[in-house]
């Protein structure tokens, strides 16, 4: 029956004070100001819209602090709370709601003496440890490992996904993680949803969403979050057959360079380790190969003048460009280095572009 | 014959959508009239529980609804089905219209305001109506009773209903109150004041999951508070209640109504409720009870073998053989049904499947499917590795069984044979062909057999020809 399983839901919560606080702020600078309390008012009833689905669904919920990324709330390992009961409230939403507020309280209160200057989110860390998260519940019983012969019945285990909720910009020197941590959620078959609540759009979250097979939404009407979070990111997978959720028609391909983390329109790319630079570089930082000098000045005079780096936060699909191209490679043996296209192979994380997927 | 072995589908679920099938509570609600319905959705827990037994479709579809001020067109909502999956959403619409959970308009789609209105509140909390009970005062004296204990009792209780119906009336019996219902669900009948004896939809019943048992004698329960003056409206925020209670905390019988108290004493004869005395003013939901609104519960019930494996306990070869690893006396009970035993240890019972004892549960109205799925969802874990998990042989024979079963018609009526002449034979013969009446003929032995409607008239007719003869 394709209801028997339950759907394991991990969220992970963007919370850096210094963002929460720009979103907060009044018209006309903000047209939808939405507080940090007002968020988690409404996180809290979409966690409980969760868990009230179904009775095997589970939930476990990260916090990125600035710095650390600690679980704020599991299912699995709660433990059992001695408060007082409340004859008006579901006991596993009252659970949930005291546990995480509570843990969430305690953490900004110990953020209070920080320096001015804030540090960046620990999101990736975050996704991190909820990717480690989902990898435990998917392994099999433990007297199934015991009998390696058993085949492990599939339909019992939790159907994942991972909805991260971000206020803050694109860290370009967590391009590297997070492109790791888009590897193994595809790698465990989960679905990684994004939802930019405050902000510019994140490019690597929306490759993150594109690349694992969730829905990526860049929340404009920030007084309907509800309604935004039941409706793209509470239905699982098997829902999202027969009522689609908006996935992107554009996506930002872009990449960082591994020499300067700056998110780059053009890059050069090792033929050998494909790294990636923004710069055409006589030796690969990453495996040390050499490239001739001649592909290197070839390279450089073929370079336009001023796109080749670019920081800008915001990309205009306008501006795509086709390719990337491919610092040559020197493998003595090849030859023909010059004119290498860029093989698809190696430029699929790395074009922009635009003509992503389309929704129905 | 190798390839359509081949061909043969493997154990894997089917995951196609529409393969759902509706919780048994669902018809029942569609049945019940709007008001009824209107008043099961003031409380909270209520409709939490409802909610919770809808198809995932549905789920969605309430939810996405849910925070809506105001109705939106359908045509809004019907954009965001995929185009192939049309049918499903029509007719989770409709289902949903049924429950009167969403009203049904041509133009508009919105949810019930007194579901949307309590089911919010389910949702965030809040409220006085107290709809998900009233926790007990925490007692010095008396510390509030172990999981372990609940489980226990639950299921003692629960098997010792089970068990009654296997012996038919055997064994120790359970309260008064669980025999009535047995009988008046048509699970046991007792004939002419003796024993009352299990029917064929009770050894039916047997075979279903612990689940599903307790639900058919829910909803018999349900069906019968009219006539003992219950209301049902209460009887079911009760069960809506006890679902989602905490196992292993005390609640208060304060605040209960009359019907809800009769409905606590009646429970905990079924397992579903602990209380310490009778008389207790705190009661403690069991398992049973808590996971009433979940679709696959770990009840105690499904492995209640203190030995062996927890999944599955049941090995069969292909030689027709069964070991079952369990010393449940249930569970061997239910074996008994369609297995001959041979041999019983502490912890194994042998016996094989034979066609004498397969004919036996036949004739007892179990079909061929209900043993095989038996078998299947009892399976040992070292059966799981074959595949199929049942052996083929074993699985086609006790389907040959049922087949031969079905081959053999009775009907009732009179053997008309030693006519004088081949003459009246044939004249008797062809009058009883014009009534239609002929079920077998042979012309040699000159006799036929008619059925028993045709009697009155050849038996007219051969005396007044026998009459007119002299």
């Amino acid at each position: 029956m394709a209801d028997s399983r339950g759907s394991h839901l991990s969220v992970v919560l963007d919370l850096s004070p210094s963002q929460w606080h720009l979103s907060a702020e009044n018209p006309p600078t903000n047209p939808f100001p939405l507080s940090l309390s007002s968020f988690l008012s409404q996180l809290l009833t979409f966690l409980n819209a969760h868990i009230a689905s179904k009775h095997e669904n589970s939930l476990a919920v990260f916090g990125a602090f600035p710095r650390k990324s600690i679980l704020l709330y599991a299912s699995s390992n709660t433990p059992t709370s001695d408060d007082t009961m409340d004859a008006n409230w579901f006991p596993p939403f009252r659970q949930v709601d005291f546990t995480v507020v509570r843990r969430i309280t305690e953490e900004l209160d110990s953020l209070e003496g920080a320096s001015e200057d804030e540090a960046p989110t620990a999101l990736v860390g975050a996704l991190t440890k909820a990717l480690c998260y989902v990898n435990r519940i998917m392994q099999p019983p433990a007297q199934a490992i015991a009998k390696p012969s058993d085949k492990v019945d599939l339909s019992t285990l939790p159907e994942p996904h991972i909805l991260i909720l971000s206020v803050s910009p694109d860290l370009a020197t967590s391009y590297i993680p997070i492109m790791n941590a888009i590897f193994s959620a595809q790698k465990l078959k989960v679905m990684i949803d994004v939802c930019q609540i405050y902000g510019e759009d994140s490019v690597f979250l929306q490759q993150a969403a594109h690349l694992t097979g969730g829905s990526y939404i860049l929340l404009e009407r920030r007084d309907a979050l509800l309604q935004y979070l039941i409706m793209c990111f509470l239905s699982p997978q098997s829902i999202r057959q027969t009522l689609s959720v908006p996935t992107q028609d554009r996506i930002d391909f872009r990449a960082a360079c591994f020499c300067h983390k700056n998110i780059v329109d053009i890059g050069f790319i090792c033929s050998v380790c494909l790294s990636i630079f923004c710069q055409p570089v006589p030796v690969c930082s990453t495996c040390r190969t050499k490239f001739p000098m001649k592909t290197l000045q070839r390279l450089n005079a073929s370079r336009p003048a001023s796109a080749n780096v670019s920081n800008r936060p915001s990309p205009s699909p306008a501006q795509s460009r086709p390719a990337v191209t491919s610092t040559n490679g020197d493998t003595p043996r090849s030859h023909g280095l010059s004119e290498l296209p860029s093989t698809s192979s190696i430029n699929a994380h790395t074009r922009t572009a635009s003509n992503g997927t389309k929704s129905s | 014959m190798s390839s359509s072995r081949a061909a043969r589908p493997t154990s894997v679920p089917d995951t196609k959508p529409n393969s759902y099938k509706p919780h048994p509570l669902i018809p029942f609600l569609q049945a019940r009239s709007q008001t009824v319905l209107t008043r099961l959705y003031q409380k909270p827990s209520a409709c939490l529980s409802i909610f919770r037994l809808l198809a995932p479709l549905e789920r969605q579809l309430v939810m996405n609804l849910l925070w809506l001020e105001a109705p939106i067109n359908l045509s809004t909502m019907g954009s965001w089905v995929v185009p192939e999956c049309k049918k499903e959403y029509t007719e989770a619409v409709a289902n949903l219209g049924r429950l009167h959970i969403v009203p049904n308009s041509p133009v508009k789609l919105g949810l019930n305001s007194t579901f949307k209105t309590s089911f919010r509140q389910a949702l965030t909390g809040g409220g006085t109506s107290g709809s998900f009970g009233i926790p007990a005062e925490p007692d010095e004296k008396r510390p509030s009773i172990s999981i372990e204990t609940l489980d226990s009792y639950a299921l003692e209780r629960w098997e010792t209903i089970l068990h009654y119906m296997v012996s038919s009336g055997s064994a120790t019996k359970p309260s008064s109150g669980a025999l009535f219902l047995l009988q008046r669900s048509g699970l046991m009948a007792s004939y002419h004041g003796s024993q009352s004896q299990i029917t064929s939809t009770g050894f039916q019943f047997l075979l279903h999951s612990p689940h599903d048992q307790l639900w058919d004698l829910l909803l018999q329960y349900l069906d019968m508070s009219d006539d003992r003056q219950m209301d049902l409206v209460d009887s079911l925020h009760f069960f809506f209640m006890l679902s989602t209670m905490e196992l292993g905390k005390e609640y208060s019988t304060e605040n209960l109504t009359t019907t809800q108290k009769t409905l606590l004493e009646d429970l905990r004869d079924y397992g579903l409720v602990w209380q310490r005395r009778p008389s207790s003013k705190r009661f403690s939901p069991t398992r049973l009870a808590t996971t009433l609104t979940s679709s696959s519960p770990p009840l105690p019930t499904t492995t209640g073998v203190t030995s062996g494996p927890q999944e599955g306990f049941v090995v069969l070869e292909t030689n027709y053989r069964l070991y079952a690893y369990t010393d449940n006396p249930l569970q061997t009970a239910v074996l008994n049904l369609f297995v001959s035993l041979k041999y019983r240890f502490p912890n194994l019972v042998v016996g094989s499947v034979t066609r004498d004892s397969v004919r036996k549960a036949l004739l007892n109205g179990i079909t061929a499917d209900q043993i095989i799925s038996y078998l299947t969802t009892h399976a040992h874990p070292q059966m799981r590795k074959n595949n199929p998990l049942i052996p083929v042989t074993v699985q086609d024979q006790i389907r040959l069984w049922e087949l031969e079963k079905n081959r053999l018609k009775s009907r009732d009526g009179f053997l008309y044979n030693g006519f004088q002449a081949q003459g009246d034979y044939e004249l008797v013969l062809t009058y009883a062909k014009q009534l239609d009446v002929v079920l077998w003929e042979n012309a040699k032995k000159k006799a036929f057999f008619a059925s028993l409607e045709g009697h009155q008239n050849i038996k007219g007719f051969i005396e007044r020809r026998g009459q007119g003869g002299k």
